[in-house]
């Protein structure tokens, strides 16, 4: 029984000969199994993998376990009265063609195995008498019992070469030396878990400010996403309220601050609440203040305004989001409750939410997700000051920010590609552990 | 209206609520106007810079629209208007395309990857997305795309390259169609290729159409990645680009109130497409989440 | 306003340089037997990439730069060149050329300190022969030390770049402007407290240093510790308390009557003093009761060569000659009249109030910004004292150990 299976071991203990040479000569077995065209496909992938590590594919691999060890070189010209510069080693290039070449062979490994058992299916397909799909089949079959593949393959291949890719390259940098200490902005090299260490160390000044950023962080996303979540359903169902009147014009009026480019209001915001921004002036000239009110620079002052601020942009969203949902929630539970003399807050309490927190939770968590990796917000905003002295982070910076700040800015490169580990490894466990237990998970068709 | 409010005779108690209801919506109506109305007097403001002694400008003028719109010299907005806009064109037509041939296949089709698919999408969807910045920088560069006009070619890419990991939306839309409706036309030989774009696509107006929009919006907001990919390639410059760059101590002064005549100019056809869009929003939400 | 130029050194130099040019070509193409120089004896035909100011490149201020290298290629028959311009503000090299310095530009105009920063990711070559002789001959040593780092010149320098400050002559009094706090007394004044640019000067007035006495003593590190920095936070706490003073500028307080900015905000105080408006190094302030001198860093702006170029491996010799022209005489002139850049030549003379300002300021209220690695640890500790000061949480309780905590934190890298 197991050796009527379609597998690797299969294929090369009892393959035919083009099925055996197949595992050399890639696409053989299909070409000597009647599938030419797809055959000639995968034969021609081989030959430009080889001819792909030939060039650089091997050089990449080879460089990297040094990451490159030629510094740049200045060699005065006399004749010329100009210094000449040889070029070095690029570490990052190095590391990032490496990173490629073995996706590269990832992928032909992949390849290899599916190519294998693909012409030992057909060898058996031979050998049973069955009719082998021809191209036109294959073709056909895209189109239809196959239409994912066809539908997947250029989305997946965006996601893998930007996404996957990109992402195993960051990583890797959190295992070097690549930051502007010690002059390794160019040439890098391993350095095994020691910045991880170092973020770790609750006694060092990176590892004490990792654990205040990320308490503000949690903090920051959980009164972000539930605040929003409540006041904007709470906001749409005073909207819908029966006895509410113009329906229209006040979700009008909510709805275009949506309109506006998050990115813009935020920059506006920003300026309007400086010292002598709209706000101030307006409290100031109507005698409310005397002093302008410190928005950016008190801490507390400042996380509060970035909450606030956040509610003003988030609440239309949540509000046009759960409208429609709110209306499908089922009549009879409403009258049920009504029978019972339950009021508005406790229909909203045992009905209302509930249900919603049902159907939304993977909204919810989504969100939440989002705003633990909101940067836009906190980078516009307050720039995630204040900062207290001696600090690379701010008293506002979440993780996203200061890794920004660390990369970007200051070029801490391997230690920002440490704290985006960090914010993913949380990030992860919290996701799993409310997801899991989340009832729309188990009834998967309900919801994603 | 007599006549409603004669055949539902409120009770002092209701009336009295719903006074209060209306007078807080109205204040909260305020309080997200406000700013806005106030983006739109600055952006008529006569007197420069981003601080002025008095809440309401002094004077109006429309100047400011016409620097913007005609001022090619220092900040060429015209021109980033129009990059934006062949760049949100082609991004959107291909992210639709991959947001919603992701969504149907993972609703429809069952395959061994399907199940992979979803939990990598998550996964991939929890790590910082500017992480990935730099490497795609060298990956485009690689393929050519980081010089001249090739940039636009670029910032299609990265706008549309991943797009395929937000998908839930929409396949939670399509998860609430009845399957029997395909069943019943593959019963009368209909392809699934047929099913999709035959009978899925339109059923599902409202979530096409908003996946079009939350894709043609994206290239107007994104000011990260886009100053990555221009560098100093000014005739490439996005209006997102524009917009931060006015807001910079060299231009502030100068260009504040421009600045906020663009965002009004950007913000008009987005409201507009939204307001008119706003009903198959709700419904592509609510059938999106539909328990 | 009246311009004098002297003519015959500079032009003489210029031959000079495009002596030494076509001398160089001519020695490529043929004693080198390098691979990268074997077009020498051909027609150079190279595309030059060159990153400036969006200002420079504009019709309203006479397209400087565009105009500056046409004349360049005219200059150089032999060499067929094709100009491509990107826009980078001098702030911006740092970010844009350290990006990816092989995609950069191959010539391209940045502030002197991001020296260390630019060298770091291998985009900035050195100048040396020829034409670092050019910059001595035409430029002051103060100028010339600005853009020198571990002895060697990395660019050529075309304005300065300091600030000082800007006042209404109807709310001052030339005496006033001599001294903050008698300023204090007669109208507001706005600094930015804030900016780490700005607030060394009050330190540095009171015997404060950055890298030993001259700036260039590495192992001295930051001296911002003691009583004399002490007593710097206690006399900027009652400033801050001061009714007469505000954090920022005419820009974010509309009536101040003086700020504190350089050449680029000099519309904005048009605008805000009219015909009032009065240019000034920084005043002095009172501690102690002793009058000290408020020290602005002072820096300059300068065009520096990529060597990480393809035209920098090929044809390096036209890169460093374009840089040399732009940072040269006449370019230097063109940008004075088109945009009053203020130039560093001192073949130049020019007699306006505002060059006269930064001239004065350079001469006797600056510093020589230091141009040292650990530099980079300066700024987020002193931005963060600023902002505390603003905030009201620096107290003349506490004002010594959030000055030895900034102190500390300067001499500490900041991922300890």
């Amino acid at each position: 029984m197991n050796e009527d299976r379609i597998t690797v071991s299969n294929a090369l203990r009892r393959g035919d000969l083009f099925t055996r040479v197949s595992a050399v000569l890639m696409g053989a077995g299909m070409l000597g199994h009647r599938q030419i065209v797809k055959g000639a496909l995968v034969l021609l992938v081989e030959v430009a993998f080889w001819a792909y590590m030939a060039t650089t594919g091997f050089h990449s691999l080879g460089m990297m376990p040094s990451l490159g060890t030629e510094a740049q070189g200045k060699v005065w010209n006399e004749a010329k009265q100009i210094f000449e510069y040889s070029t070095g080693d690029n570490s990052q290039q190095i590391l990032l063609a490496g990173v490629i070449t073995c996706f590269a062979i990832a992928g032909l490994v992949v390849l290899w195995v599916l190519q294998l058992r693909h012409s030992y299916a057909l060898q058996r397909l031979i050998e049973e008498g069955e009719s082998v799909p021809t191209i036109k089949d294959d073709v056909k079959s895209l189109f239809d019992g196959n239409l994912h593949v066809t539908l997947m393959t250029l989305p997946c291949l965006g996601i893998l070469v930007f996404n996957v890719v990109p992402l195993v390259y960051m990583i890797s940098m959190a295992f070097t030396t690549y930051s502007k200490e010690g002059e390794h902005l160019i040439l890098f090299d391993w350095d095994g878990l020691n910045q991880f260490a170092r973020v770790l160390n609750m006694n060092g000044n990176i590892g004490r400010q990792f654990w205040h950023v990320l308490a503000w962080t949690v903090i920051w996303a959980i009164f972000a996403t539930f605040l929003n979540y409540i006041l904007g359903m709470a906001l749409a169902m005073v909207i819908n309220r029966k006895d509410t009147k113009a329906k229209g014009f006040w979700r009008f009026c909510f709805v275009l601050s949506v309109a506006v480019p998050q990115f813009v209001t935020l920059m506006i915001m920003n300026i309007m609440l400086q010292p002598s921004g709209a706000v101030n002036v307006l409290l100031q000239n109507l005698g409310l203040i005397t002093e302008p009110i410190p928005f950016w620079t008190n801490a507390m002052l400042a996380r509060v305004t970035i909450i606030v601020i956040n509610l003003w942009v988030g609440i239309p969203y949540t509000m046009l989001q759960v409208t429609g949902i709110l209306q499908n929630i089922p009549a009879e539970l409403y009258e049920a409750a009504k029978m019972d003399g339950a009021g508005p807050v406790r229909i909203f309490f045992k009905i209302t939410l509930p249900y919603m927190l049902f159907v939304t939770m993977p909204y919810l968590i989504a969100s939440f997700v989002g705003n633990i990796n909101n940067f836009n917000v906190i980078y516009l905003l307050s720039g995630g000051g204040p900062t207290r002295v001696g600090d690379t982070a701010g008293q506002t910076d979440l993780l996203v920010t200061w890794l920004y700040k660390l990369t970007i800015d200051q070029q801490y490169y391997n230690l920002g590609a440490v704290i985006g580990i960090m914010t993913f490894v949380i990030l992860t466990v919290i996701t799993l552990v409310t997801y899991r237990n989340s009832s729309s998970y188990k009834n998967e068709e309900a919801f994603m | 209206m007599d006549n409603q409010m004669a055949k539902n005779t409120l009770s002092p108690r209701r009336r009295i609520v719903n006074l209060l209801v209306h007078a807080l919506l109205a204040v909260l109506a305020l309080i997200w106007v406000l700013p806005i109305v106030w983006i739109v007097l600055t952006s008529f403001r006569a007197e420069p810079g981003a601080y002025t002694k008095t809440f309401l400008p002094q004077g109006y003028t429309l100047n400011n629209y016409v620097k913007l719109l005609t001022d090619r010299n220092v900040l060429n907005f015209p021109k980033m208007f129009r990059n934006t806009l062949i760049i949100s064109i082609f991004s959107c037509t291909i992210s639709t395309f991959f947001v919603l041939s992701v969504a149907y296949s993972l609703s429809r089709m069952r395959f061994a990857f399907r199940r992979p698919y979803m939990n990598l999408a998550m996964i991939l969807g929890l790590f910082p997305g500017f992480m990935t910045m730099v490497a795609q920088y060298f990956i485009l560069k690689a393929m050519g795309f980081t010089e001249g006009s090739s940039i636009r070619i670029g910032l299609i890419v990265v706008y549309s390259a991943c797009t395929g990991l937000g998908f839930q939306i929409s396949k939670g839309f399509f998860d609430t169609i009845p399957r029997s409706i395909d069943e019943a036309a593959v019963m009368d030989g209909a392809t699934q290729w047929q099913v999709f774009t035959r009978i899925t696509l339109p059923l599902s107006k409202p979530i096409v159409i908003y996946t079009v929009m939350t894709s043609f919006i994206a290239p107007w907001v994104d000011f990260v990645f886009a100053k990555v990919l221009c560098r100093a390639n000014s005739d490439q410059f996005t209006v997102a680009i524009g917009l931060w760059n006015m807001l910079q101590k060299e231009y502030i002064y100068q260009w504040y109130t421009c600045f906020a005549a663009g965002a009004v100019l950007i913000s008009i056809p987005i409201a507009l497409l939204f307001l008119y869009m706003q009903r198959f929003y709700v419904e592509g939400m609510s059938g999106a989440v539909k328990g | 306003m009246e311009k004098n130029i002297m003519i015959t050194r500079r032009q003489i130099l210029a031959l000079g340089l495009s002596g030494a040019a076509t001398l160089a070509l001519a020695a490529c193409g043929g004693g080198s037997d390098g691979g990268a120089s074997a077009g020498g004896d051909e027609n150079v035909d190279v595309t030059v990439t060159v990153w400036g100011p969006q200002e420079d490149q504009s019709d309203d201020n006479g397209k400087w730069l565009q105009t500056q290298c046409d004349a360049f290629a005219a200059a150089h028959p032999e060499w067929t060149i094709t100009f491509k311009y990107g826009v980078c503000s001098e702030g911006d090299a740092k970010t844009n050329i350290g990006t990816d310095p092989s995609a950069g530009a191959d010539v391209y105009m940045f502030a002197n300190d991001q020296i260390p920063d630019l060298l770091k990711t291998g985009g900035l070559a050195e100048l040396g022969g020829s034409t670092l002789d050019a910059i001595k001959a035409n430029n002051s040593e103060t100028t010339v030390n600005t853009v020198t780092y571990d002895g060697s010149v990395y660019g050529v320098p075309f304005t300065g770049n300091t600030w000082f400050m800007y006042y209404d002559k109807s709310v001052f009094s030339d005496d006033d402007v001599k001294s903050l706090d008698a300023m204090l007394e007669k109208g507001k004044v706005a600094f930015p407290l804030d900016n780490s640019w700005y607030i060394a000067s009050f330190y540095v007035a009171n015997g404060c240093t950055l890298f030993g006495e001259t700036g260039d003593d590495a192992a001295a590190g930051f001296d911002f510790s003691g009583d004399k920095a002490a007593a710097v936070t206690n006399y900027l706490v009652d400033l801050v308390a001061n009714s007469n003073f505000a954090n920022g500028d005419v820009g974010t307080n509309a009536d101040a009557k003086a700020f504190f900015s350089g050449t680029w905000d000099y519309e904005k105080a048009k605008d805000a003093y009219g015909d009032n408006l009065g240019i000034a190094p920084a005043p002095s302030i009172t501690i102690d009761g002793e009058l000290k001198q408020m020290k602005s860093f002072a820096g300059s702006k300068a065009v520096g060569v990529n060597p990480a170029t393809a035209l920098y491996a090929e044809h390096p010799e036209v890169a460093v000659a374009l840089a040399a022209y732009l940072g040269g005489t006449d370019a230097q002139q063109a940008h004075y009249d088109l945009r009053n850049i203020i130039p560093t030549d001192t073949n130049i003379t020019v007699d306006d109030a505002l060059a006269q300002a930064q001239m004065d300021t350079m001469d006797y209220a600056s510093i020589v910004q230091p141009l040292q690695a650990d530099m980079g640890n300066y700024w987020t500790p002193a931005e963060s004292m600023g902002k505390e000061l603003v905030a009201g949480t620096v107290t003349h309780e506490n004002a010594a150990d959030k000055t030895e905590a900034m102190n500390t934190s300067m001499n500490t890298s900041a991922v300890q």
